[in-house]
């Protein structure tokens, strides 16, 4: 097949990706406020067909371009999405059991597709000199595996902040009769177990049950985090030998090194708030946003706004 | 350890005023302009060190401290931590109070019930202490955590260690080399683009890079497809000679200096006559401006600057250079210049300046100060041509190279930092993903048999911990039964 018809197959495969997710995100969030698990099963469904869409247009991008498909932000973009709904499928539905999350992920998904395709799209093509090196693929890919993994860690934190306030507010009274302990920490019980008591109100269940508990969010968000720091280190550790072998210096402090580098610095920071008593809980979540915030702008802004070695990457 | 996180953070903070200012020996040109438009703004700047954040005093005051911090607070830890190796796990009572606990009845004697729960912790790795004279015992493990959070704070103290070393004692610059010609590296021949470590010790190598050729192809786009500079290098005395091929991503090394492709560009031979004697025949180095948004530098020409000191008066030639002259041509036909790939009947406008070139004064290369000439000439010159440029002065275009610049950089560092950041990382994964855990058994006598209690805690992952202590509680009472068949 020639290169045209790849590029052409990748567009599509993009644009089907694009409003199954679209799509599943919808359902998801039905499900999330009337409890439908047919419509739940459907958001899944829609998610699973969504990803595979993803690869696919990022397989045929590689094979229209003849090089591995992580040569500039558009693409970095669809693998980004391509792992986060992933990452979601197999550790928040799959592993964790939790089902009540999709939308919020399939949302950012489809939000990072639309910024790619409205601000990033250029046409497959080769790559600088520069970039033609197998640190690329090394470096490239545990920078988006890591940025994924980040991003969703980051959606999970944002839900255990709204939820976290919401269990804080209904506990208010019990604080104030003496009789309930809230410690959102002590409640280790897994989600469906919580919805599935046998409370006779309907109005107590959906009260607690529109979202996982704040301890399971905050427990799944970090376990994200937690798994996504080593492998953001490694691509920095990669980013510096590729650098060294490119540009002369394994560090330079470019802005796109900047910024990496600061956002290792605040999801450390994170980690080792999470180490500290007191610090745990709603501030090291504000932290993991800081330390989101940065990961954007190292993603996106270093590349759009900012000039710097990394400016040719692509946009 | 908050005190160097915070440190950390600033440095990181330092570090992203440094993305936002131009930074010297990165964007001298925005520099430049801002204190032409914003003199306030850049004298404040300039004052605070904005404009070189790295090089500034603070930045190393805050580096000094942050290692300071990090060491202060890693000694005591590593203490405690091989404290912690030679103690044994202290006993405790009252398990039932703790966060996991369990009760079984075993069908064998409280001594050897426990000498069973000893059996099946050691082989799980736990350190146990006991029995001590009673039927109790204590237990823990996942040290591992601890170990790979020293070996990963030790670790990144090692590679800022590393960094200020390599960096201090190295050097980086830039040469810029003519094809056929041959350059020393020593300190004079960087052209001011040196920037040595505050403890460089004027250790250069002056070994020689003999360049052979440079060559550059394209894709039909423009887009370059591969630099390599073939050279040969050489140690000052002519030994070791070797034959290297320089590109983008395969840098080469000799006498612990490494060389790298950094740029290239054109360099037209001109011979200048003057009074029947040759009075230059060097190759003239050419440099472009930044290409305007949509066009392509192979679409634009090259500038560059002949000095003729020797005259009286003075003369001074500048050249826009076309090496291929139908990108000229294009551009007086059609007012777009083809892109030009390589050498093709080169042609050079020139304008030529007669007067004082001023050269006592501190000379930008590759410029011509025309405050004290004045023009004389003008005129279009193609290879092989032959000038007049003044009265008894003549000029040829004899030739036409391209000349590479390459990167030279000394880091001494270097593995030492590579080699932190794998330890750093081998640190990180224990330090995440282990768990410290603490278990302990008591055995007492009830009827024929014996109840064993058990209790313990995990420090971190307390989830998986109470799949673990009820697979313990599980595995302790078939290795009761089992003691029971071996009592039989």
């Amino acid at each position: 097949m020639s290169a045209a018809s790849w590029a052409r197959i990748s567009t599509d495969a993009f644009t089907v990706a694009f409003f199954a997710l679209l799509a599943g995100m919808l359902a998801a969030f039905y499900h999330l406020a009337f409890r439908r698990r047919t419509v739940w099963a459907v958001s899944v469904a829609l998610a699973i067909a969504g990803d595979a869409a993803l690869l696919v247009s990022l397989v045929a991008r590689g094979a229209a371009a003849g090089r591995i498909p992580l040569g500039n932000m558009y693409e970095y973009s669809i693998a980004l999405a391509f792992l986060v709904v992933l990452a979601y499928l197999v550790f928040v539905e799959g592993v964790a059991r939790v089902h009540t999350l999709g939308g919020f992920v399939l949302g950012f998904a489809v939000l990072t597709m639309a910024v790619a395709a409205l601000f990033l799209d250029v046409g497959p093509g080769p790559l600088v000199p520069a970039l033609n090196s197998y640190w690329r693929q090394i470096h490239v890919t545990s920078m988006i595996v890591s940025s994924s993994l980040l991003s969703l860690g980051c959606v999970l934190t944002i839900l255990y902040l709204i939820k976290d306030r919401r269990e804080r507010r209904e506990a208010m009274p019990a604080i104030a009769g003496g009789s309930v302990d809230v410690d959102p920490r002590s409640e280790d019980l897994p989600h469906d177990l919580v919805a599935a008591s046998d409370e006779p109100e309907a109005r107590v269940v959906r009260r607690r049950g529109l979202l996982p508990s704040a301890a399971t969010l905050d427990r799944l968000a970090y376990r994200m985090i937690a798994f996504a720091f080593p492998i953001w280190t490694f691509g920095i550790i990669t980013g510096a030998m590729w650098a060294e072998r490119a540009w002369g210096r394994y560090w330079g402090w470019d802005p796109k090194e900047t910024w990496s580098f600061v956002t290792w610095v605040v999801f450390a920071g994170y980690l080792h708030a999470r180490a500290t008593s007191g610090w745990r809980g709603r501030r090291a979540a504000v932290i993991a946003l800081v330390g989101f915030a940065s990961l954007l702008i190292t993603y996106y802004a270093v590349n759009l706004w900012i000039v710097g070695l990394h400016s040719y990457a692509g946009v | 350890m908050r005190t160097a996180l915070v440190l950390l953070l600033l440095v990181a903070l330092a570090a992203v005023a440094g993305s936002l200012v131009p930074q010297v020996g990165v964007a001298d040109a925005r520099i430049a302009a801002t204190f032409r438009d914003h003199p306030l703004r850049a004298r404040i700047f300039d004052q605070l060190g904005l404009f070189d954040v790295y090089g500034s005093w603070w930045f190393t005051v805050l580096y000094v401290l942050l290692l300071v911090s990090l060491g202060a607070c890693l000694l005591p830890r590593t203490r405690a931590f091989v404290r912690n190796l030679r103690t044994k796990p202290v006993p405790a009572r009252e398990l039932d109070g703790m966060r996991h606990y369990a009760e079984l009845t075993v069908p064998v004697g409280p001594d050897h019930a426990i000498l069973g729960a000893r059996r099946v912790l050691r082989r799980r790795l736990f350190r146990v202490n006991g029995p001590n004279g009673r039927p109790a015992i204590a237990a823990d493990k996942g040290l591992a955590r601890e170990l790979g959070s020293l070996l990963f704070h030790w670790s990144f103290f090692l590679l800022l260690i590393g960094i200020v070393w390599g960096k201090g004692t190295g050097f980086t610059g830039r040469a810029v080399i003519v094809e056929g010609q041959r350059w020393v590296e020593t300190h004079a021949n960087y052209d001011g683009t040196l920037r040595e470590g505050r403890f460089f010790g004027e250790d250069h190598t002056g070994a020689q890079v003999l360049v052979r050729d440079f060559q550059v192809t394209y894709r039909p786009t423009g887009q370059p497809e591969d630099f390599v500079t073939r050279a040969t290098i050489s140690r000052a005395d002519g030994s070791e000679a070797r034959d290297v091929a320089i590109r983008v991503n395969e840098p080469a090394e000799f006498d612990g200096v490494r060389y790298y492709q950094f740029g290239y560009g054109w360099a037209p031979v001109v011979q200048a006559r003057g009074g029947g004697k040759l009075i230059a025949s060097e190759p003239i180095v050419c440099t472009q401006d930044p290409s305007p948004e949509g066009v392509s530098p192979l679409q634009l020409p090259w500038n560059c600057v002949l000095k003729l000191p020797s005259l009286d008066p003075q003369v001074g030639v500048t050249f826009e250079l076309w090496p291929d002259s139908r990108g000229l041509v294009s551009l007086l036909q059609t007012g777009t210049a083809m892109p030009m790939f390589g050498e093709y009947a080169p042609v050079m406008s020139y304008t030529v300046y007669e007067g004082d070139l001023r050269s006592e004064l501190v000379q930008q290369a590759g410029v011509l100060d025309t405050t004290a000439m004045r023009e004389v000439d003008r005129g279009v010159i193609g290879a092989g041509d032959t000038v007049s440029i003044a009265e008894g002065v003549s000029m040829t275009f004899s030739d036409l190279r391209r000349y590479t610049v390459l990167e030279v950089a000394r880091d001494r560092g270097l593995w030492i930092v590579f080699a932190a950041a794998i330890l750093v990382l081998a640190g990180l994964l224990p330090a995440l993903y282990t768990s410290r855990r603490k278990l302990w058994v008591t055995a007492e006598a009830d009827g024929g048999g014996a109840v064993l209690k058990v209790g313990g805690f995990a420090l971190q992952r307390r989830q998986q911990f109470e799949e673990e202590f009820s697979k313990l509680v599980t595995r302790l009472e078939r290795a009761s039964r089992e003691g029971e068949r071996v009592d039989a």
